[in-house]
């Protein structure tokens, strides 16, 4: 079973009158990277809200482990099943970075472990002191900002990891070390990781890509691969995410 | 247990707008106290007063009387033999209407008619009444009443105030901690804890104002009470003081206003959808 599946799913903003996408099938597999490329307003944020349960499709519906997204509470879905690494970061900025993470884990009814260790155990896999763990994110970097956003999606140990440009303000050394993380969730761990992205790099480590262009999701062909015959995702082609 | 401690440290975290939602709450609290404990003093001053007075029992023509129909000073003092009353004080008195003044102290008010019939009995003329000193009563308590009406008037206005500004500032309050309430409705918190929270924050606010209005009320309101009272003519001290009826009175304003405060905010989250806040936001 798919960890995330999307069923002929079509949305379009409130009151607007353009279709952001229609019909679309995607499934998304735990231990496996997918990224989502496709130019700035194309709709990867959107398709990266209704994964992560925080906004619902106009039609279709969305599973994740079989069931349907809207009819289960995406609050509890939020705090425990999914991990969600925000473009513009979204962290309580009057809150240390410390309280940040473990207030993530109070939500998710974290239990059975030590959250400050815990949090600090994250912050220092992506390269966080101590001592700056217990700045106020107002005081910290972009790049340290980011990078306390993708220790707290990783908190409470999400099956699902839905980042949107996470390594956007990151210099070399730490998107690598980032992206290692990434790897090590889904290969080592099974995890279940969709990234949007504009980045070479996060492309490149990806297992699928696939691209968003005028409402179409296409599937990308690998280096060096020819592009296959009829890789649309949406229904008109009635194809779904290669497996 | 978490949404008391992040309430708790969130108010810490925004000093600047607790500390001005406190100065605030502090004034309407302060300023309830003194016109409850003033108030309160007044109304039993004026209960205590109204008891003296209706156990004050006047004996008098109804009209001036001369001769063998007034009663005389032995039968007044007759009267005052009497299982009724607790004493009597017996005069003469060129300047009434049967030149004797007798009032009469009963054990109870309630006593007065039983009272009457045994002045009647013992033969006292129909033209003599017996009546309570009501208009000394009313006399005395004038200023009392003035000083109950003007405390309760500003009790109201107070607390009618208090409720707006308490509203206005849920309104303005949530609007600026939208981006913090959609950071944490995205992060899977429901909207009954955000709610919970932001009434833990209003309400340990309102615990520390309560304590500290307590204070500065107590002792403001004997000189505010002393204030009032001194620009009235036969003006009587009234010893003002915080009882237990006014603090439980202000802790119900207390933990009303913080729930008003708190409804506003809840229903304001209601509306709050996580994906909004963040999309206005960024």
């Amino acid at each position: 079973m798919s960890t995330l599946a999307l069923q002929s799913v079509s949305y379009k903003y409130e009151g607007a009158e353009k279709i952001i996408f229609k019909d679309v099938n995607l499934q998304f597999e735990a231990g496996k990277i997918y990224t989502i490329v496709g130019k700035s307003g194309a709709g990867k944020s959107t398709l990266l809200n209704l994964l992560s349960g925080l906004d619902t499709a106009t039609s279709g519906r969305v599973d994740f482990c079989g069931e349907n997204l809207s009819e289960i509470d995406r609050d509890r879905y939020r705090a425990q099943k999914a991990g969600i690494i925000f473009q513009s970061l979204n962290l309580l900025t009057n809150a240390t970075a410390i309280d940040n993470i473990v207030l993530s884990m109070n939500i998710s009814d974290v239990t059975g472990v030590d959250k400050k260790a815990r949090a600090f155990e994250l912050l220092d896999k992506v390269g966080i002191s101590q001592e700056k763990a217990h700045r106020k994110i107002l005081k910290l970097s972009g790049g340290e900002q980011q990078r306390i956003g993708i220790a707290r999606a990783l908190a409470h140990d999400p099956m699902l990891i839905v980042a949107d440009e996470p390594t956007g303000s990151l210099d070399g050394d730490n998107e690598t070390k980032v992206l290692e993380i990434f790897q090590s969730l889904a290969h080592d761990e099974g995890k279940c990781v969709i990234i949007v992205t504009h980045s070479d790099d996060v492309t490149a480590m990806a297992d699928e890509v696939l691209s968003l262009e005028e409402g179409i999701f296409r599937l990308l062909p690998e280096a060096g691969e020819k592009a296959p015959d009829g890789a649309i995702l949406n229904q008109s082609a009635q194809l779904g995410a290669r497996g | 247990m978490y949404v008391l401690e992040h309430a708790l440290l969130n108010l810490g975290r925004n000093k600047g707008r607790n500390i001005l939602l406190g100065v605030i709450i502090f004034a309407i609290i302060t300023a309830s106290v003194i016109t409850l404990a003033i108030s309160n003093t007044t109304e039993a001053v004026i209960s205590e007063t109204r008891y003296t007075f209706e156990r004050m029992v006047r004996v008098a023509p109804r009209q001036i009387i001369y001769g063998e129909e007034s009663v005389t000073l032995e039968q007044f003092h007759y009267f005052a033999e009497s299982e009724y009353l607790v004493g009597a004080d017996i005069r003469e008195n060129p300047m009434s209407m049967s030149g004797i003044e007798a009032i009469y102290f009963l054990k109870q008010p309630e006593m007065l008619y039983d009272f009457e019939a045994e002045l009647r009995n013992k033969g006292l003329p129909d033209n003599y009444s017996v009546v309570t000193e009501n208009a000394t009563f009313k006399n005395a308590i004038g200023h009392l009443e003035n000083l109950q009406n003007i405390t309760f008037t500003f009790l109201i206005i107070v607390l009618v105030l208090g409720a707006f500004i308490m509203v206005l500032l849920s309104v303005i309050s949530i609007r600026e901690r939208k981006y913090e309430i959609g950071v944490l409705r995205a992060m899977g918190m429901k909207k009954k804890t955000v709610a919970l929270g932001l009434w833990i924050e209003i309400l340990t606010i309102t615990c520390i104002c309560f304590a500290l209005g307590m204070g500065a009320g107590a002792m403001l309101s004997q000189p505010i009470s002393n204030m009032i009272l001194a620009g009235q003519t036969d003006s009587i001290n009234v010893d003002v003081s915080v009882s237990i009826l006014t603090a439980i009175q202000i802790l119900g304003v207390s933990i009303l206003l913080a729930s008003i405060a708190g409804i506003v905010s809840i229903s304001r989250i209601t509306k709050c959808e996580p994906v909004k806040i963040l999309m206005e936001r960024n």
